[in-house]
């Protein structure tokens, strides 16, 4: 049943190694499933850390809670498992933001876990649900939220759609990480950063200041942005908001001055770095970790501006609807996302940041709280992207 | 049958049939019904605010944009449809049959990933670029842009020009044009006086559907870096700025009711005979290689380059997604839905198309020109109102194949009534009349005279919706029930997930899939297929 990758070359062997999981929990049948724990080698294991559950639940805890990632093994640390969370039971309609191919194998597993429980996940862009949501009205058949940044989840907070989560939810996560009325939590991170090419830059001449950026004549005609994308505009907005709208347009202007190239995703952007076309880029930390974990040896590597708009730590997160058919349901079900080994998922598939205590990133990074933030940028304050897209369409940047 | 050119009697002033007016008064009705959402969300947007959005000066900047791309891709269409359509048909091409097939594939291919393959593929340091390197090749020409876009919306669009035209083409009776060179007019001349008014009815159908294609796009101008229309509504949504974006949807509806009454002056009602009679095909001789290099060239720019990018993707990433495998059901379900989509759009646009080509009233031209709003909104936008329509009077059927397969029609109806009414408008109304002299019924005299005759631009009009709900997106995204996925559905999860490689497999299925589709319809023309 278990993927055994020896013999393979490396490559492959970290390709199957993600895969492994899907094949053990899809194709579980009642037996257990071989386990790859840290250091083990891919031989079979039965079980995970028993606990007098049945072997079924264990194996595949032990094989979502802990394996191999493209930077080397893990195994599960902190947090609270999805075993000492209440059971799940009834039908639950997920609209989810998160794209299937990331998060779809967690959604599976959780519904895996709990013989009563069954998801309707309905997956498309964040944006476009939050307007069918909004479309859908009071017969939105929608019972939780699932998305990719605070933005979405403060557009449906303010449209009065969501119902506030049981304190011991929001108790999850460090206050920031959560909205201030519970409407919302964050489930993992994201942070800005700088993607720059190791050939043509030292570290030590990437600008600090976001504000050093338009005055850096090495990036001139070669500095790559996504300006359509939600994260950046989220970043523009946590730049109005800590220094101004004059500011603001005097940075997008300045950038437009210098030269800077426009992609369709952040993804592109740093693989455009990668391939030496531009020399650095404003992106979210993981598509550096994804171009690397894709292509180890690429010249690639992440710098962080201190303490200013170019360095928010943004979250993607979940919500319960005002039109969930099983409110209790629905909060049980985000508290999975917040569990262990749901945790520890998103730091190896998606290279996020887990926001539980306890769990790692993963990577070439810094932990969370090696982190420097802008102070006193309160998450929900990212919502407001009407402001922000007026402004960069003044500026012609849209 | 020998047709006998008798006088052409207009039935233009004939008493509408009452049954066909209704039926094609309510498909109208039926794909304006998504504009009410349109409508009722824009006034959500203030008086001041919507008069500042309308008159800013990147407005009129957008306009003239959009505009220019439209003019540009519409003029490349006709100048890559018609040659194609008139070597496939009318000339002893070899393999036409394939090349039938494959001048129509890019179709299929959605116009995202055509534009995001270009950019790869002749981007600054792309695949082509990084192949070129050790020849000493410093850069490419600018990929990105006006050029860029007109280029990539041209390859993958040209096959609605393409695919009407060659249906005219298929009915033309040579005879008119044997009948031209014994008056001594050159082959040059008889194309001009006997071939091109046949054709023009149904090449103005194609461009039209080629421009308001162009006008609604949202992906390649996204990815293209230019700054059209739909980019700007895309902004919009992706900032939950639904009454915006709404308002701004309206201007494009206002841009295409201008293009459709611009097409009506253009293209007109005029009546060309059609026989039916295929006489021999033109004898290319010498031309023989030119003709399969501008296949080749055309067929290839579009098809080879996504796949050999996606290929080598395939080859190249080693970031492997999870639960992407393919499942076979993603192919079943999108030949379905697309099968539906076109026989409802057929039947739906027979009534339309008749009344429009054998009539000259108010009635018949609205309808028809009616059916062409839908297909000028962008997807998301269409999406969206469906799903207003579906969650408050269509509740049983919201998130089912039945509002999906509905969502198709609306989207792509005139593609079928385009095709259908050129078709209408070759068939001399001598003939039926003909057969009702000798005691059939109207209906009986449809299926037996019409029917036969119109038959290639029928079935190109099937085509035409089938080959492009193969590749919808956005509307499938927002109305398809839970858990259905198709082929397309499936690319996107690879794709917005970042793993292009595994966007690879199912994209070629896309292909393979709707080739063979291409093959049965054909096959289906009842005529031979050389």
């Amino acid at each position: 049943m278990s993927d055994d990758p020896r013999g393979r070359s490396r490559r492959r062997f970290l390709q199957a190694a993600t895969a492994a999981g899907v094949t053990v929990v899809a194709g579980c049948g009642g037996q257990t499933g071989g386990t790859e724990t840290a250091g083990d080698g891919g031989t079979d294991s039965s079980g995970g850390s028993g606990g007098g559950d049945s072997a079924d639940d264990d194996a595949a805890v032990g094989q979502i809670g802990s394996g191999r990632s493209p930077f080397g093994d893990r195994s599960l640390a902190g947090g609270m498992s999805m075993r000492e969370m209440p059971d799940l039971s009834g039908e639950l309609t997920l609209y989810s933001g998160r794209g299937e191919a990331l998060v779809g194998e967690l959604i599976g597993f959780i519904e895996e876990l709990y013989p009563d429980f069954t998801v309707r996940p309905r997956y498309n862009a964040a944006a476009d649900l939050v307007n069918q949501i909004q479309t859908e009205g009071g017969n939105s058949p929608a019972d939780a939220f699932f998305s990719v940044n605070a933005g979405a989840l403060g557009a449906l907070k303010d449209a009065g759609r969501t119902v506030e989560l049981p304190q011991e939810v929001l108790d999850m996560v460090r206050a920031e990480f959560h909205d201030p009325d519970g409407q919302w939590v964050g489930t993992s991170g994201r942070a800005r950063t700088i993607p720059y090419n190791t050939q043509s830059l030292s570290a030590g001449e990437v600008p600090t200041d976001i504000f050093a950026f338009p005055e850096t004549e090495a990036l001139r005609d070669s500095i790559g942005w996504a300006p359509t994308y939600s994260s950046f505009q989220a970043f523009v907005t946590a730049m109005r908001v800590l220094n101004g709208d004059d500011a603001t347009r005097e940075w997008l202007e300045g950038m437009q001055a210098l030269g800077v190239q426009e992609f369709s995703d952040e993804f592109l952007v740093s693989q455009a770095v990668a391939d030496g076309e531009i020399t650095a880029g404003f992106a979210n930390h993981y598509y550096i970790q994804r171009v690397l974990a894709g292509r180890p040896n690429a010249p690639i590597a992440t710098a962080f501006t201190e303490g200013d708009a170019g360095a928010i730590f943004n979250v993607a997160g979940a919500l319960v609807l005002d039109t969930a058919e099983d409110r209790t349901l629905a909060s049980n079900f985000v508290r999975h996302l917040l569990s262990a080994e749901a945790q520890d998922y998103f730091a190896r598939t998606t290279f996020e940041y887990p926001l539980v205590p306890g769990v790692d990133p993963i990577g070439e990074l810094p932990s969370i709280d090696e982190l420097n933030p802008p102070g006193g940028l309160d998450l929900t304050q990212l919502s407001d992207l009407e402001g922000t897209v007026r402004l960069m369409r003044d500026v012609g940047v849209l | 049958m020998a047709t006998d050119q008798g006088t052409t009697q207009e039935t233009a002033d004939d008493p509408l049939p009452l049954g066909l007016t209704a039926a094609a008064v309510a498909v109208a009705v039926a794909v304006l019904l998504p504009l009410v959402w349109l409508f009722r969300t824009a006034l959500g947007v203030g008086v001041a605010e919507a008069i500042a959005l309308l008159t800013r000066p990147t407005t009129v900047e957008v306009f003239v944009n959009s505009a220019l791309l439209v003019a540009g891709v519409t003029a490349g269409s006709i100048l890559l449809g018609v040659p194609l359509a008139y070597l496939t048909v009318r000339t002893d091409l070899p393999f036409a049959r394939f090349w039938t097939v494959a001048v129509s594939l890019p179709l299929v291919i959605p116009s995202y990933i055509g534009a995001f393959a270009f950019v790869s593929a002749f981007g600054p340091q792309g695949a082509f670029q990084r192949l070129l390197a050790p020849l000493g090749v410093e850069s490419l020409p600018e990929i990105y842009g006006f050029h860029g876009a007109v280029l990539v919306l041209t390859l993958y669009t040209y096959p609605y020009v393409y695919i009407t035209t060659r249906a005219a083409l298929k009915s033309l009776d040579t005879t008119l044009i044997d009948a031209a060179r014994t008056l001594r007019h050159s082959r040059r001349e008889a194309f001009r006086h006997v071939t091109l008014p046949h054709i023009r009815p149904a090449v103005a159908a194609g461009s039209l559907l080629v421009a308001l294609y162009a006008l609604s796009d949202f992906g390649t101008p996204a990815i293209m870096q230019f700054d059209a229309f739909t980019r700007v509504i895309y902004v919009e949504f992706n900032a939950f700025g639904r009454d915006t974006a709404t308002l701004l949807s309206l201007q494009l509806v206002a841009l295409t009711v201008f293009i459709l009454a611009l097409e009506s002056k253009v293209s007109g009602n005029e009546r060309t005979a059609a026989g039916g009679r295929s006489g021999d095909v033109v004898a290319l001789g010498g031309w023989v290689v030119p003709a399969l290099v501008l296949c080749a060239a055309v067929a290839g720019l579009a098809l080879v380059v996504p796949l050999g990018i996606l290929l080598t993707w395939l080859g190249d990433t080693s970031a492997v997604g999870q639960g992407l495998a393919f499942r076979p059901e993603y192919a079943l379900n999108s030949v379905g839905v697309a099968a539906a989509a076109a026989l409802v759009a057929t039947v739906a646009g027979l009534p339309v198309a008749y009344l429009a080509a054998t009539r000259d009233s108010k009635i018949a031209t609205l309808s028809e020109r009616a059916t062409y709003v839908g297909y000028a909104v962008p997807g998301v936008v269409l999406g969206l109102a469906l799903v207003f329509l579906g969650t408050t009077v269509a509740t049983p059927i919201y998130q089912t194949t039945f509002l999906l397969v509905f969502a198709y029609v609306v989207r792509f109806l005139p593609q079928a009534v385009g095709s259908l009414r050129a078709s209408f408008l070759r068939v001399d109304p001598a003939l039926p009349e003909a057969a009702r002299t000798l005691g059939r019924t109207p209906v009986g005299a449809f299926r037996a005279v019409t029917l036969p005759l119109v038959a290639p631009g029928l079935l190109g009009g099937a085509a035409l919706v089938f080959l492009t709900t193969m590749k919808e997106l956005p509307a499938t995204l927002l109305l398809r029930p839970s858990g259905f996925k198709t082929l397309v559905v499936h690319i996107w999860t690879a794709y917005a997930a970042g793993y292009f490689g595994q966007a690879a497999v199912p994209a070629l299925i896309l292909l393979g899939v709707s080739g063979l589709s291409m093959l049965v319809i054909l096959s289906q023309e009842g005529y031979d297929v050389r």
